[in-house]
């Protein structure tokens, strides 16, 4: 049933709710104002393997201190569903796949709640007060962060990091035998969303439009169409028509080609990469005005290309291209059926 | 009834169970460090220390009344990292440290309470080589024996390190902070700066001014006189450089351009007669060398290069004044170019001078910013520094207080942030650049 995938949604919002903390620096003044240190406080995600820690904290196994102060330290403590972000489960929206260049239809992600605990140890009460003031008024309640979810489809989504409560514990009481504790813990809800799988199959780019317009409520034929088709500005299939026969400068907005015959005006050519539309031609033929788009240098040599209608079968998602219109009277009161994807006789 | 025959407390009974405490301690004790803290720096309302330092450092014989050990579970995995728990119970003698430490810390400036062993001070511990910091000091044990106490018991834990300075000069003390507390590593560079400076072409400038008679005489350089170009043109300048009393050589400041004949050179005052020099023209040339940078700690006039020409490729002398360019002169400016040709200055000296010593103070010749060395490897230029502060910018000298020593901090975006191996923030921030978008700023770090 449940094929294999695996966004890393769930990491990359530990990710990024771990980058919120991950520049606070506290300072040590004297009375005067003077500097004495700044200190970076050092963060990271708490759940460890254990032989993993001790071998990275202990090394030698002798720690010469107990340990360093301040830390802080998150983790994830809870997921839970969220049902007033729910959308409906069929909805859906289309985005460009970067792994294939296809467009894929994309269901509405489940919205889940991530429960994070930011813990918080200091030496001293002025160094934690110097901390909590630097996090707590980026919460208002909560901070948006955006987070690109799904990489492949360049899916953005703002999660809003809600600050829900802050525990204090300071145990100065008690006997000297034991240490004073100073740590606060923080606890957040990140509101992210799970997206399933992508589907594997293109749903494709719409290729062809047509409006049919009648007069008349009563009247089911049509007597006029509208007819959009794509049209390609830039060359696919790599058809050498001729050859540029002089250096084209950025400035230059005239092509000299070897053989001019089978450049038409008001047609698109294209030369390295470089589309340019065809305005007219002179008399000999081999001398062509053209409008430039992205202008670079062109070398004598360079192969001209010809933009024609076979290029419009292969623009994809994310292309820049033109339009071809039609547009006809019809007088042969036959209605369209979108059923035989033709039209019938009334 | 108390036994007659006893005084129960005299000065000379006390005084033998002193000795003879103090005589069993030295044999089965151990010779700890007591190293007494100085408070700087104190906060009121909120009462907390927040500036201490560690200097002093006494040897002292201790007798370890924890004798299994630290106990069982030292080591705990918490959300913080791992903790060593380690207690120690040490055991000194009263009299021992009343007439030996006390006089010693009583007259240094912000130690309290020298007559006693106190909370907060740390004892260095050289079995497992470690410091621990006193909890507790019981006073009363045993309980007034011939009425009398002969003896503290110090209720010590593994110190927690923040930024405090412990510096006692003693290696094997100062040493166990090396890798403890937030460490920035600097990459430091030669103290050199190469220079930088650009051209332009020119049509019609002077080309080349050659000295076909020295003449003699010549007290100071004379002054170049230079015909004037044609109308629209602009004067070539130059400088007669001497060797003895004649003229060796013409240097050219700013060829001028739109002569369209060879310019006349004329040498006048200077004390001397008899130089004389002929010039020639081009086309395609430079004209005078602007510097963008000067750099800095040249201690000779580097090779001035030019991109090759075509025609004849440029030739240019340095002018070095207080470790800096201060003037490129042109010894024969080119000609055929069609671009303006790079210019590449050679290097000053990229070493640098000196070696920084373990916990000395560095300060930033800029921002003032100072620190406490932590290491410095020289083969690769690294120097960690700790208990920061300021900001220490790119390109400014490190200064060694003790040893002098002086380099350059090199590219910022090399530099990176230690603190534990705990830290994670640096692999957090980089994953997080692949996945944050954020468009404004992170208002927590940077991205």
């Amino acid at each position: 049933m449940f094929g294999y995938f695996y966004h890393e949604i769930l990491r990359k919002t530990v990710i990024g709710f771990g980058t919120l903390f991950n520049e606070i620096n506290i300072k040590h003044k004297k009375t005067n104002g003077t500097e004495i240190s700044t200190i970076k406080v050092p963060l990271s995600y708490g759940p460890t393997q254990k032989f993993l820690a001790r071998l990275e904290q202990s090394p030698n196994l002798n720690q010469p201190v107990q340990m360093t102060l301040p830390r802080m330290s998150f983790e994830l403590t809870g997921l839970t569903y969220d049902p007033a972000r729910k959308v409906s489960t069929t909805q859906t929206f289309n985005e460009v796949d970067s792994s294939d260049n296809k467009v894929k239809k994309v269901y509405m992600p489940v919205p889940y709640n991530m429960i994070f605990e930011l813990s918080v140890m200091t030496k001293t009460n002025d160094d934690m007060l110097q901390i909590i003031e630097q996090i707590l008024p980026y919460f208002q309640p909560n901070y948006n962060l955006t987070i690109k979810l799904i990489s492949n489809i360049n899916e953005k989504r703002d999660i809003p990091i809600v600050l829900d409560n802050i525990t204090m514990q300071d145990t100065y009481e008690g006997n000297f035998t034991t240490r004073r504790s100073l740590i606060y813990t923080l606890r957040f809800t990140a509101k992210t969303y799970l997206f399933g799988p992508l589907p594997t199959d293109s749903s494709g780019i719409i290729k062809k439009v047509t409006v049919d317009s009648r007069i008349g409520l009563d009247n089911p034929s049509r007597q006029m169409r509208y007819t959009v088709t794509p049209k390609a500005t830039q060359d696919y299939n790599n058809d050498i028509a001729t050859y540029i026969t002089e250096d084209l400068s950025i400035d230059d907005n005239y092509v000299t080609v070897s053989d001019g015959s089978i450049i038409s005006a008001n047609t698109y050519i294209t030369i390295n990469d470089e589309s340019m539309f065809v305005k007219s031609k002179s008399n000999t033929g081999n001398k062509i005005a053209v409008e430039r788009t992205q202008p670079v240098l062109h070398s004598s040599g360079s192969a001209v290309n010809l933009v024609t209608t076979v290029d419009n079968n292969f623009i994809e998602p994310d292309d820049d291209f033109g339009f071809n219109e039609s547009m006809s009277f019809l007088d042969d009161l036959k209605q369209y059926s979108t059923s035989l994807n033709e039209d019938i006789d009334l | 009834m108390l036994n007659p025959f006893f005084q129960q407390g005299s000065i000379t009974e006390q005084s033998l169970v002193q000795d003879l405490i103090n005589e069993q301690l030295r044999m089965y004790g151990v010779e700890i460090h007591y190293i007494p803290r100085r408070y700087l720096t104190e906060k009121t309302i909120i009462k907390e220390v927040i500036e201490s330092v560690f200097d002093n450092a006494y040897p002292i014989e201790a007798y370890v009344n924890s004798y299994e050990g630290y106990g069982d579970n030292t080591s705990i995995l918490s959300k913080f990292g791992i903790q060593s728990t380690n207690e120690l119970s040490l055991i000194i003698s009263r009299e021992r440290f009343e007439t030996y430490i006390t006089p010693l810390i009583s007259n240094i400036p912000n130690t309290k309470l020298s007559f006693r062993p106190k909370e907060g001070d740390l004892i260095y511990f050289p079995l497992g080589d470690r410091l621990f910091e006193v909890k507790y000091v019981e006073h009363e044990q045993p309980f007034y024996q011939l009425q009398k106490t002969y003896v503290y018991e110090l209720k010590c834990e593994l110190f927690r390190y923040e930024d405090e300075i412990i510096d006692t000069s003693i290696e094997q003390i100062d040493d166990n902070i090396q890798k403890e507390g937030y460490i920035q590593t600097l990459n430091l560079v030669g103290i050199g700066i190469t220079a930088e400076a650009s051209t332009s072409l020119v049509s019609g400038g002077v080309r080349t001014i050659k000295v076909t008679n020295g003449g003699s005489g010549y007290s100071s350089s004379p002054i170049i006189a230079i015909s004037t170009p044609s109308p629209g043109g602009l004067v070539a300048i130059a400088t007669a450089i001497l060797r003895n009393d004649t003229v060796s050589e013409v240097q050219i400041i700013r060829t001028g351009y739109g002569y369209t004949t060879n310019p006349v050179v004329t040498f006048i005052s200077g004390g001397g007669k008899g130089a004389s020099a002929i010039s020639s023209i081009s086309s395609g040339g430079i004209s005078n060398i602007l510097i963008g940078n000067a750099g800095a700690f040249y201690t000779s006039p580097p090779t001035i290069g030019f991109t090759t020409s075509p025609g004849n490729t440029a030739i240019a002398t340095a002018i070095v004044s207080n470790g800096s360019i201060s003037q490129i002169r042109i010894l024969d400016s080119g000609s055929g170019y069609v671009n303006p040709p790079t210019i590449t200055i050679g290097n000053p000296s990229l070493t640098g001078v000196g070696t920084y010593i373990y916990n000395e103070v560095v300060v930033g010749s800029i921002s003032s910013a100072s620190a406490k060395v932590r290491s410095w490897d020289k083969p690769y230029r690294k120097l960690e520094i700790a208990t920061i502060a300021g900001d220490f910018k790119v390109g400014e000298i490190v200064v060694g207080s003790q040893s002098g020593a002086m380099y350059r901090i090199g590219d910022t975006n090399n530099n990176y942030d230690i603190t534990t191996p705990y830290t994670d923030n640096d692999n957090i921030e980089n994953e997080a650049d692949n996945i944050l978008d954020f468009t404004e700023r992170n208002p927590f770090g940077i991205v």
